[in-house]
């Protein structure tokens, strides 16, 4: 394991690096000037200069380069140069809100794509099953921002059981925060249980066909108990695998859920720096979305490399 | 059902059927119908919108928020008084637009970068890395990076669609070629003397094609959703050029009072998605076989 591990880890390293310079290059094509935007219209040519010295931008492209990058190892994030305050704390604040998201959805998928997976395998009547592959399919097809609305549409406007959209804070009003989590939850989920539905679903009808649940079956064991004691554990290393990818996935798609269900995370911060030049917020944010993917995929192959030993040694 | 003997006219029928292309198998069955007639149906719509629709999709005519089935405005009309049938067929034809250049400009590159890749084991190393890093920005994490320099527009929507589409065809095809390289046919063509470039493109790539098909219908799904999600994080198509995407995304201030002004582009972006990955479906099923 550690041997992959070590096999592993320079690809990664480099997949960051590269990733840091992109980040940092296109910050710099973005045509427009933060030093001038900052000082706004009327300011003097003196006064952009003093901007621009202040925040380092006179300084050669590699040195400002240099100095982000050991800043960011010496975790100093530094001030946002529009949006006002810390950096680190506006992206802290961003993450935990995405953050927030995120595990609620995580949790819907385990409930909703264990339900579907268990319930397309085991239903004996034939509706339930086409339901099922209805739902995964239908899931899978639509977008996430149509999903977004018809949720509206449906919990919000039609039913008026759910808000909007919004935020609020699980610390000062837990009930209320519970409310504006569902549908955003709910429609980030969605995609990913279907996925996680249909693995499971296979790996459950894999199970019951093989020859030992035959046995138990003719041994007299329950059928409940021969579907959750023999045929679910082992349909559930893949499936985990796949959680651990979706994962990523879910992290990609709560910047785009953010902005239907005006949600305050790292999506909305991402938009609010770029459209005010914020280079500091923006490149900080960047990156920490590519790392936060790559240590993802990291962790997704090494678990893979741990369920398969081939893999391993390849 | 009925059992019948299979008769020698029967099985010559088979396998005439089997060795007709898997592509066209899979339109016949029920998943391809369907999904081919969604796919055309949305298509025509948004080939024909200048003829089924009598209004410009930026006329703003003194009317707003129309409820659907009023006199000249089938859908109703949006907040600012447009013919929401209109846009939304327009929004097809912008969509269609954008996706029909997008993807195949994406599928090329990764495909020239996989073939480039399996030229010399460097190269390979190049491109598996590039690859790595496009992979490494989730999608609309490149579709706001890409935007911050370009700014909002159709160009950016391109771009970023076939940027994100160059690893994912790249991989595919990259793996296709080890797969049919360690195949005999191969070795026996080496060894009667074909070049390498000859042998790369007229031996290995045309059975290395399926899973690209397959592919290529995936990821023209996949285009639609980024079209949207860009409109809807505010970086797409610039208005009051109406994509699906767009005209969605301007109906959710008026959900709560006018839900009907979400229904045509809500409509059209779902018939259009299932198609396409009804499609997808019945061809990956029949080109695993």
């Amino acid at each position: 394991m550690t041997r992959y591990l070590l096999k592993r880890l320079p690809s990664a390293l480099l997949v960051l690096a590269l990733a840091s310079f992109v980040v940092f290059s296109i910050l710099r094509l973005i045509p427009g000037d933060p030093a001038s935007s900052l000082a706004g219209p009327d300011a003097s040519a003196e006064t952009v200069a003093a901007i621009r010295a202040r925040l380092g931008l006179d300084e050669p492209l590699f040195t400002q380069y240099a100095h982000w990058v050991g800043d960011l190892v010496r975790g100093d994030l530094g001030p946002s140069y529009a949006i006002g305050g810390d950096t680190a704390s506006l992206i802290g604040d961003g993450l935990a809100a995405t953050a927030q998201l995120t595990l609620g959805a995580l949790v819907l998928v385990v409930l909703i794509g264990g339900a579907l997976g268990i319930a397309g395998a085991t239903a004996r009547r034939g509706w339930v099953r086409g339901a099922v592959r209805a739902v995964t399919t239908g899931a899978l097809a639509v977008p996430p921002y149509v999903t977004g609305v018809l949720l509206v549409l449906v919990f919000a406007v039609a039913l008026g059981v759910l808000p909007p959209g919004g935020h609020a804070s699980f610390l000062d009003a837990p009930d209320l925060a519970v409310q504006y989590l569902l549908l955003p939850a709910l429609c980030l989920a969605l995609p990913s249980a279907a996925v996680l539905g249909r693995y499971l679903k296979d790996g459950i009808e894999h199970a019951l066909a093989e020859d030992y649940v035959r046995t138990a079956k003719a041994a007299g064991v329950a059928p409940r108990r021969l579907l959750w004691r023999h045929a679910v554990p082992n349909a559930l290393p893949p499936v985990v695998t796949l959680l651990g990818m979706q994962t990523g996935h879910l992290l990609g798609g709560a910047v785009l859920v953010e902005a239907i269900f005006a949600w305050p995370g790292l999506g909305r911060l991402a938009e609010q720096g770029l459209t005010r030049r914020d280079y500091p917020v923006v490149q900080d944010l960047l990156l920490l979305l590519v790392a936060v993917f790559v240590v993802v995929q990291l962790l997704t192959d090494l678990v893979y490399a741990w369920l398969d030993p081939r893999i391993r040694w390849e | 059902m009925t059992l019948t003997t299979p008769t020698p006219h029967q099985n010559k029928g088979r396998t005439r059927k089997s060795r007709r292309s898997p592509y066209l198998t899979a339109l016949t069955t029920a998943r391809g119908r369907t999904g081919l007639l969604l796919v055309l149906l949305v298509a025509l719509a948004g080939v024909l919108a200048p003829v089924l629709s009598g209004h410009a999709p930026t006329d703003q005519s003194g009317d707003t928020l129309l409820p659907p089935l009023s006199a000249g405005h089938p859908l109703g009309t949006d907040d600012l008084g447009r013919d929401l049938l209109s846009r939304v067929l327009y929004g097809i034809r912008a969509d269609l637009g954008i996706i029909a250049v997008a993807v195949p400009l994406g599928a090329a590159a990764g495909c020239a970068c996989a073939l480039l890749a399996a030229v010399h084991p460097v190269v390979d190393t190049v491109v598996q890395r590039a690859f790595d890093l496009v992979l490494a920005f989730p999608g609309l994490i490149l579709a706001l990076a890409v935007t911050a320099v370009l700014g909002p527009g159709r160009t950016p929507v391109i771009v970023v669609i076939a940027v994100a589409e160059i690893p994912v065809f790249g991989r595919q095809l990259r793996a296709g070629i080890l797969v049919q390289r360690g195949r005999e046919y191969v070795a026996a063509a080496r060894v009667g003397g074909t070049g390498r470039a000859r042998l790369l493109t007229r031996h290995i790539l045309p059975n290395a094609t399926d899973p690209l098909i397959v592919q290529l219908a995936v990821s023209l799904t996949v285009a639609v959703f980024i079209e949207g999600a860009m409109s809807f994080l505010g970086v797409g198509v610039r208005p009051p050029t109406p994509t699906l995407g767009g005209v969605l995304s301007q109906s959710m201030p008026y959900l709560s009072q006018h839900p009907n002004y979400a229904a045509g582009p809500l409509l059209a972006v779902t018939a259009l998605v299932l198609g396409l990955s009804l499609l997808a479906e019945a061809l990956n099923r029949e080109v695993r076989r």
